[in-house]
């Protein structure tokens, strides 16, 4: 599969066809999907005819958008109007977007095609994209292997081949980590950059639209359509969006990539070996490596799991069979209806929403939720600090590599530890990108981190961009 | 944070979700174990902190009410009754 930035040009000057990008796309998907399990619905027949729709204006001689003709997938919770948005939850089976969410809008005016809606854990609400509704999904790298979450089809789907780029959302890494998982770029922007408009909300202190790309470049060209304040999501930024796709510069000498005191302790001894590598790379490169002191990211999966859930739990009332979801034909009173309504969430979903609601408990408030945002201030006053000292900060995507369906089932935190790198991100509001750093002895991809300032999204960009043209 | 089991029982109450015997059985482990971790961020000294910086103070601005008259109708439009700019909601019990 050609790359964003390859197809774009191509269609732009008409070596290539918009029809051949989404044939090709399709032909993939038809051939891998039924083992990968990455798109939950294709809608081949309408990115057909917006394919021929978008050639015929070419023919016409009228200039196409920055994504003339690229296939893209898009994450089953973001709203596309009058196409199915269920969150691979039996919660939203039915649900049809009525309107466009801004990140949708913004990709059809750049002349995107989009494909489908891929998979994911159930709300975002997981790291291994086990707890969908259509079933897991399979690491196109090792298919009895999870692809990580919650993005695990928009990151499938790129890694097989399928689109050269999807949409993720990322709550505690859930684009970063199942790029890292399956070998390919995934970056979230910092908190406000892009408009959540027509998002499902899981924790709207935390959540974030991201892409999945094949490479560097393809992230920064989507980053650029996508970013900018939106009147119709009051978080998102006014501040000036760069051309990310056009800020590369010559070489990262002089860059001061920063290594966490204490990150890669207990880590395993493979991926300790390939992000150690990956720092004498850019030093190679002319970078200079600065240890820097982040002392209480170490808390963040805790502080994260509390804020989310308390967020989680305010934001999933609306599921009550009234206002949205599966509405209960039998009860015969309204606790009952209440309660037979909400019965279709999956058990991840249910626990989340119990942790929350018990973290925001009155008698709980105190000692759970309000300590929780202390810390969480704590931990952005240390990333604030250590980025005054250095430019980029460089960790590990992950702990592990992506780990075999089924495992850690009994063992929940295991699971939960697994954002440990990349929920920091969320807690911190900053903009982080996975890139591939190489393969461990069973040949499963490792993911490098690099952590930018707040609204300096074009710098791990162009840290990666180096990093991946060197590897 | 150590949580008695009719503190968490209380909780899911208040959340409509009614869970069966084993789920209740399987979720009184896993979030006694949750919070036992979650009372990891206890040691955190925290007394420097007040709660007013707790707000993204530097994301604040004036509360602007937009309207989107359009959006409005749209809305109302998906429902198969509407009265005015009122939408005829199901009579659910």
């Amino acid at each position: 599969m050609k790359t964003v930035l390859e197809i774009a040009q191509a269609v732009q000057t008409g070596t290539l066809t918009a029809r051949q990008a989404v044939e090709e796309s399709l032909k993939v998907i038809a051939e891998k999907n039924p083992q990968i399990n990455a798109f939950v619905e294709v809608w081949d027949k309408e990115a057909l005819a917006r394919a021929d729709e978008l050639d015929a204006r070419r023919s016409r001689g009228e200039k196409l958008g920055p994504l003339a003709g690229v296939p893209v997938g898009i994450k089953d919770n973001i709203l596309y109007k009058g196409h199915k948005a269920t969150c691979c939850s039996k919660m939203l089976e039915n649900y049809v977007a009525p309107y466009n969410s801004t990140v949708v809008e913004k990709l059809l005016a750049a002349d995107a095609v989009i494909i489908g809606r891929t998979n994911m854990d159930e709300f975002a609400m997981g790291s291994s994209n086990q707890t969908s509704v259509y079933g897991p999904v399979h690491n196109p790298v090792d298919v009895t292997r999870v692809p990580g979450g919650s993005s695990g089809g928009s990151a499938a789907a790129v890694a097989a081949g399928m689109v050269p780029a999807a949409l993720g959302t990322d709550t505690g890494g859930s684009v970063r980590q199942p790029a890292s998982f399956c070998g390919i770029v995934g970056i979230k922007p910092g908190y406000g950059r892009i408009s959540r408009y027509g998002i499902v909300a899981f924790s709207s202190g935390a959540d974030q639209v991201g892409v999945l790309t094949s490479d560097v470049s393809g992230a920064a060209k989507m980053l650029e359509v996508l970013c900018g304040r939106d009147n119709n999501d009051s978080t998102s930024l006014e501040d000036k969006v760069p051309a990310f796709s056009k800020e590369f510069t010559a070489d990262i000498k002089g860059l001061k990539v920063g290594m966490p005191k204490g990150f890669l302790d207990n880590l395993d001894e493979e991926i300790k070996t390939k992000i150690l590598a990956a720092a004498d790379k850019l030093k190679s490169l002319g970078a200079k490596l600065v240890e820097v002191e982040v002392p209480r990211a170490k808390y963040s999966a805790p502080c994260y799991y509390i804020i989310t859930s308390a967020e989680a739990s305010s934001n999933l009332a609306r599921f009550d069979g009234i206002r949205y979801g599966y509405s209960d034909k039998t009860a015969t009173n309204l606790e009952d209806y209440y309660q037979l309504s909400r019965a279709p969430f999956g058990p991840e979903v249910k626990k989340r929403i119990i942790i929350g609601a018990t973290a925001l408990k009155a008698e709980n408030y105190a000692e759970c939720y309000l300590q929780a945002l202390k810390v969480r201030e704590l931990i952005r006053q240390d990333f604030a600090k250590a980025f005054e000292k250095v430019d980029v900060i460089l960790t590990p995507t992950s702990p592990t590599t992506a780990f075999t369906l089924g495992a850690h089932e009994d063992n929940p935190l295991a699971v939960y530890l697994a954002d440990l790198y990349t929920c920091q991100g969320n807690i911190g509001g900053l903009a982080g990108i996975s890139v591939p750093c190489g393969k461990d002895k069973l040949g499963l991809p490792v993911g490098l981190q690099f952590y930018g300032p707040i609204l300096q999204e074009e710098k791990i960009l162009n840290a990666a961009y180096h990093f991946e043209k060197a590897l | 944070m150590l949580l008695e089991k009719d503190n968490i029982a209380r909780c899911t109450r208040s959340t409509k979700i009614r869970l069966r015997a084993d789920e209740q059985q399987k979720y009184d482990k896993e979030l006694q174990e949750l919070f036992h971790w979650v009372d990891e961020l206890s040691k955190v000294d925290t007394s420097a902190v007040p709660e007013s910086s707790l707000a993204y103070a530097a994301y604040l601005r004036p509360d602007e009410p937009i309207m989107n008259e359009a959006l409005a109708d749209t809305l109302v439009g998906a429902f198969n009754e509407q009265e005015g700019h009122c939408a005829k909601v199901k009579k659910v019990l």
